[in-house]
């Protein structure tokens, strides 16, 4: 009889994991389908903001001023930061071996092509998309989304694609200027413990330097600025009455938005060096 | 109002027209540096390997970059075509019998792909072949000095350029060593058709004759002792002859230097009889010959009628021949002449061996 019961438990905690892993996949793919099918809506839409500017203009000038500029000092800190201890390092250590011009390489491949775009996107990632999916999370549980639609506003046109765009374009610029101040404005720290001529350090740069650098940078850029608005925003809309599941819908944005990003990473340099 | 919120538009405005002006400023700097809009010359090249070049390998000369490899594929001849390309600024520099010359850094650090301007008075024409410097045509350029080398930048470089035709030809000697030690391997191994081989075979053929040849040699030279014995023999017989005929001779030269010697002995008797005697022999055959010329002389007076008579002689001889010749083909009185029957010896049958 006991052997029996343990062999009918056995059996039940079988069945319930069985019934929650499925439960769970099922969960997965409705969301990522779901997500899929809210980012169609929201490139769909893009086009009409676009021809119905006055909309969501405020909207977006507001989430460039606040994901972008905002986000400028701790970028540009960030940038120099990197930038000088790339080039202290490498003007102490590299010409041990005569390959100091090997130094710029360097630099390129960290700030314009890895880390400029990364950093970047966690930073945008920490600062906006936890904003942008608390803020949606709030305005879902104060009813304010049905008050949109009541009134006849799309609330996809009016909140999602401003906010896509913003965080898109605050990306790009910010990259840009990441990539300014680690190539440019960590020689100026640098001056102060090394002395090396403005002329022949921007001239061995420019020579290593590829446009294709900068476009790479510049796609990664885009792509987890998209990554970060769609996921924040979506994780957003996904609060539905409590107003305890806004901070839970901030750490599942900010969570998912860096698996992803790294992803997304690992994926355009894979391309990159395999194509 | 907040500052931020008053001027949010002209802010992000200047942001993000910031961002593209320095953006733009990158890639003019970029285009600049990195000759966009610059003509390039392109030229040829083949390499043995492309183990040590790849597409964009900077081409040097005296330190400054004056072209770049362009594009590199392995040809059906199993070498590697490089196309390059001079910079505008360096073109003046492409003269005929200009080079390439790989300089692989002896202590790994990289290679270096050098251009050596040709000291030719005209230039040479895009999508001219040039060749490398490690090839034949390469090396005859620089022996008859038509190319500017220039002196390697550091030591061991340098060092090791000098080096390296050292080098080269103790490998072909060691080579030659290698390969003729092989031979001699080979030809001792017995596996050589060559003429050491050959030498070798006949050396070791003699090898194995040389026991028979030694008790040949031993038989000849013990013969040899034997005769030598007979003969010294002899000789010391000889010579002990010589030594007689040596003095009797002496004593005959005294003899004849003595002015009161043998001849005098001979002729000079106190009444030279045998003088006296020669003397009237040669006054008889001084006569003699006297009389001999008269008569030859005689004779070749006579000469010139014998000579008539012979012809006369000769000619009445062949006419008495016809007249034979004629009378034995008269048909009157052939077969008149009995033939002449030969009577043979009895001495000759007999020893002929015709009696049975």
């Amino acid at each position: 009889m006991f052997i029996e019961n343990l062999y009918n438990i056995h059996n039940t905690c079988y069945v319930n994991i069985l019934e929650l892993t499925g439960k769970k996949v099922r969960t997965s793919i409705y969301s990522l389908l779901y997500a899929l099918g809210f980012f169609y809506n929201v490139l769909k839409a893009i086009g009409g903001f676009f021809k119905k500017r006055q909309v969501g203009y405020k909207v977006l000038v507001m989430q460039i001023l606040f994901t972008g500029f905002e986000a400028l000092i701790i970028n540009v800190v960030m940038a120099i930061a990197i930038g000088a201890a790339v080039i202290i390092i490498g003007t102490g250590f590299l010409p041990q071996f005569g390959q100091t011009k090997l130094m710029y390489q360097i630099l390129i491949l960290i700030i314009t092509r890895e880390l400029g775009p990364l950093l970047t996107a966690f930073v945008v990632t920490a600062r906006s998309g936890t904003a942008i999916a608390t803020e949606l999370g709030t305005m879902v549980v104060n009813n304010e989304i049905e008050a949109y639609i009541a009134s006849g506003i799309n609330p996809i046109s009016y909140l999602a694609v401003p906010r896509l765009i913003g965080v898109t374009v605050s990306m790009l610029v910010l990259t840009i200027y990441f990539n300014i101040f680690g190539l440019l404005g960590s020689f100026t720290v640098v001056q102060l413990f090394k002395a090396i001529p403005i002329r022949e350090y921007l001239s061995n740069l420019m020579q290593v330097l590829q446009l294709k650098d900068i476009f790479l940078g510049m796609l990664k850029a885009l792509i987890f600025g998209m990554i970060i608005a769609v996921m924040s925003m979506f994780q957003g809309f996904s609060v539905n009455r409590a107003s305890t599941e806004i901070p839970v819908a901030g750490i599942k944005a900010v969570g998912s938005c860096i698996v992803l990003i790294v992803i997304a990473d690992v994926f355009v340099t894979v391309i990159q060096y395999v194509g | 109002m907040k500052f931020k919120i008053k001027f949010a538009d002209q802010i992000v405005g200047l942001f993000i027209i910031l961002s593209l002006v320095f953006l733009g400023v990158i890639v003019i700097l970029l285009g600049v540096n990195q000759r966009w809009f610059a003509k390039n010359y392109y030229f040829k090249t083949v390499f043995t390997s492309a183990g040590n070049i790849a597409e964009g390998t900077p081409i040097l000369m005296k330190g400054f970059q004056v072209g770049k490899i362009s594009k590199i594929r392995l040809n059906e001849t199993n070498t590697v075509d490089v196309d390059f390309y001079i910079y505008d600024t360096y073109y003046e520099k492409v003269k005929e019998y200009s080079l390439l010359e790989l300089s692989v850094s002896p202590i790994g650090l990289g290679t270096q792909l050098l251009f050596l301007p040709g000291k030719g008075d005209k230039l040479l024409e895009e999508g001219s072949f040039i060749y490398l410097s490690d090839t034949p045509e390469g090396q005859a350029y620089i022996e008859q000095g038509l190319v500017d080398v220039p002196i390697k930048d550091d030591t061991i470089t340098r060092l090791l350029s000098n080096i390296n035709p050292l080098l080269e030809n103790v490998n072909k000697t060691v080579i030659t060593v290698n390969r003729t030690l092989t031979e001699i391997n080979r030809a001792l191994a017995g596996q050589s058709t060559g003429p050491l081989g050959n030498i070798v075979n006949d050396i070791q053929n003699t090898t194995h004759q040389f026991p028979e040849m030694m008790d040949n040699v031993n038989g000849v030279i013990a013969d040899v002792q034997s005769r030598t014995s007979q003969l010294i023999d002899q000789v010391n017989t000889l010579v002990a002859s010589l030594n007689v005929i040596t003095g009797n001779f002496e004593a005959t030269s005294e003899a004849l230097r003595d002015p009161t010697g043998l001849i005098p002995k001979l002729l000079g008797d106190k009444n030279n009889t045998l003088l006296t005697r020669i003397n009237s022999i040669t006054a008889e055959i001084e006569k003699s010959v006297k009389n001999l010329q008269y008569i030859i002389s005689s004779l070749n007076a006579e000469v010139p009628k014998i000579a008539t008579v012979l012809n006369e002689t000769r000619i009445a001889i062949q006419k008495a021949q016809d007249v034979l010749e004629g009378i034995k083909n008269n048909p009157l009185i052939k077969g008149g002449i009995p033939e002449r029957q030969e009577q043979q010896s009895l001495y000759q049958s007999m020893r002929e061996g015709n009696i049975e």
